[in-house]
């Protein structure tokens, strides 16, 4: 077997192998990882930037959606008030309106009544007079018959 | 292959250059070579994809490329291997279980291409980086906690005399953890390229039948990538536990 046969290039083998193992390590720590990890390391940084550039701009979607809700919570709340106001209004309006209806029927049935009583009277006193004006009549008439001349 | 020749000859180590230094031979071979395309295809693989990252915030420029990609996947893959665990103490050895499990992979993936020469398939390869991590994972689990470090061996809620039996048996486990380590990879590739090469020599020794062990053959090497993965996977795997025992220990 030439691995334990040529002894006489072990020593060639170990420096050779030396020099190249330290070459390469020497260049792959001070030169090439270095540069690949600058290289991971600047990817990194980038997506890790855009990652808190996004939620940055999520947040500012999401006060934006907030503001809007919010005033449209306060129109919502405005209408309902306005609307509101004008629905106490309406009824207040038409409240009074059939109060002021009612008080003007009212008011004519009383007058009404009131001119029915009069005339009531009225006829009830002409009534009477006619009646007391008849009886005395009646009467003179009668008296006339029997005595002659009687007044009452 | 030529006739007669054995499975083992692609193992050989064959100097390119002969170099000496202070007298030992350190001459550059195909090992070194391989180990060189290695590590050249790594650093250009993971690096260059990143070279010219500008500096703008437009979300183009953050796309990745396909290399980028690629390379992302390996990063990502070795962290959360480390994370799984290790924990988040374990992004300080992320370069060390990085270039050990990309060395060890590539080399392994380049060791599939005909006529290359597996590195990993020697074990003084494979001795040296698990020696590598042993010592350092035993340097760093006795910075951490000191003598406390030898608390290790000692196995929590057991009764005391059973204690004279088991110190023994953990701390032979512990020594055996680099042998276990480098083996467990040497054997794999070892194996797996000498079964090629035996069944690649039947292909021309049964003629027209030849067509079977060729197609065993390519089977075979579907299964020897999922191996040069899964013994780098492995190897890194089990760096980030010995990391984890030393700096929780148990």
């Amino acid at each position: 077997m030439p691995q334990l046969e040529q002894v006489e290039f072990f020593i060639s083998q170990l420096f050779w192998l030396g020099v190249f193992f330290v070459i390469l390590f020497s260049v792959l720590t001070y030169i090439t990882l270095p540069k690949i990890r600058a290289f991971l390391n600047q990817r990194d940084d980038f997506v890790k930037s855009h990652i808190s550039k996004q939620d940055e701009l999520i947040k500012k979607a999401e006060s934006i959606i907030e503001n809007y809700e919010a005033k449209l919570k306060e129109a919502k709340n405005q209408a309902s008030e306005i609307i509101n106001d004008a629905k106490d209004k309406a009824l207040q309006e038409s409240e009074t309106l059939i109060k002021s209806t009612e008080e003007k029927i009212q008011q004519e049935i009383r007058q009404t009544e009131e001119r029915v009583t009069k005339e009531k009277d009225l006829a009830i006193s002409e009534l009477n007079v006619q009646l007391k004006d008849s009886a005395t009549n009646f009467i003179s008439k009668v008296t006339k018959i029997e005595k002659g001349n009687i007044t009452i | 292959m030529a006739k007669g020749e054995s499975p083992l000859k692609q193992f050989e180590i064959q100097p390119i250059i002969d170099i000496n230094l202070f007298g030992l031979d350190i001459s550059f071979t195909n090992s070194a070579l391989w180990m060189t395309v290695t590590t050249a295809f790594i650093m250009i693989f993971f690096t260059a994809p990143f070279l010219k990252s500008k500096k703008t915030n437009s979300v183009s420029d953050l796309y990745p490329s396909r290399m980028q990609v690629a390379a992302e996947l390996g990063f990502s893959f070795i962290n959360s291997l480390l994370s799984d665990t290790v924990g988040k103490e374990g992004k300080k050895y992320f370069s060390l279980v990085f270039t050990l499990f990309m060395f060890i992979l590539f080399g392994n993936l380049f060791g599939m291409i005909p006529y290359s020469f597996t590195f990993t398939s020697h074990i003084i390869v494979t001795l040296a980086l698990a020696m590598g991590v042993f010592i350092f994972v035993t340097i760093l689990g006795f910075v951490k906690h000191g003598v406390k470090f030898f608390g290790f061996f000692v196995i929590p809620g057991l009764p005391i005399y059973m204690l004279p039996l088991l110190i023994p048996i953990e701390i032979i486990s512990y020594l055996s953890r680099p042998i276990s380590l480098s083996v467990r990879l040497f054997a794999n590739m070892l194996a797996g390229h000498t079964l090629l090469k035996v069944f690649a020599g039947f292909v021309s020794a049964l003629g027209i039948f030849g067509i079977l062990p060729l197609v065993f053959i390519i089977a075979l090497t579907g299964l020897e990538i999922l191996i040069a993965f899964l013994q780098a996977y492995v190897f890194a795997i089990l760096t980030c536990l010995y990391i984890n025992d030393a700096l929780h220990l148990h």
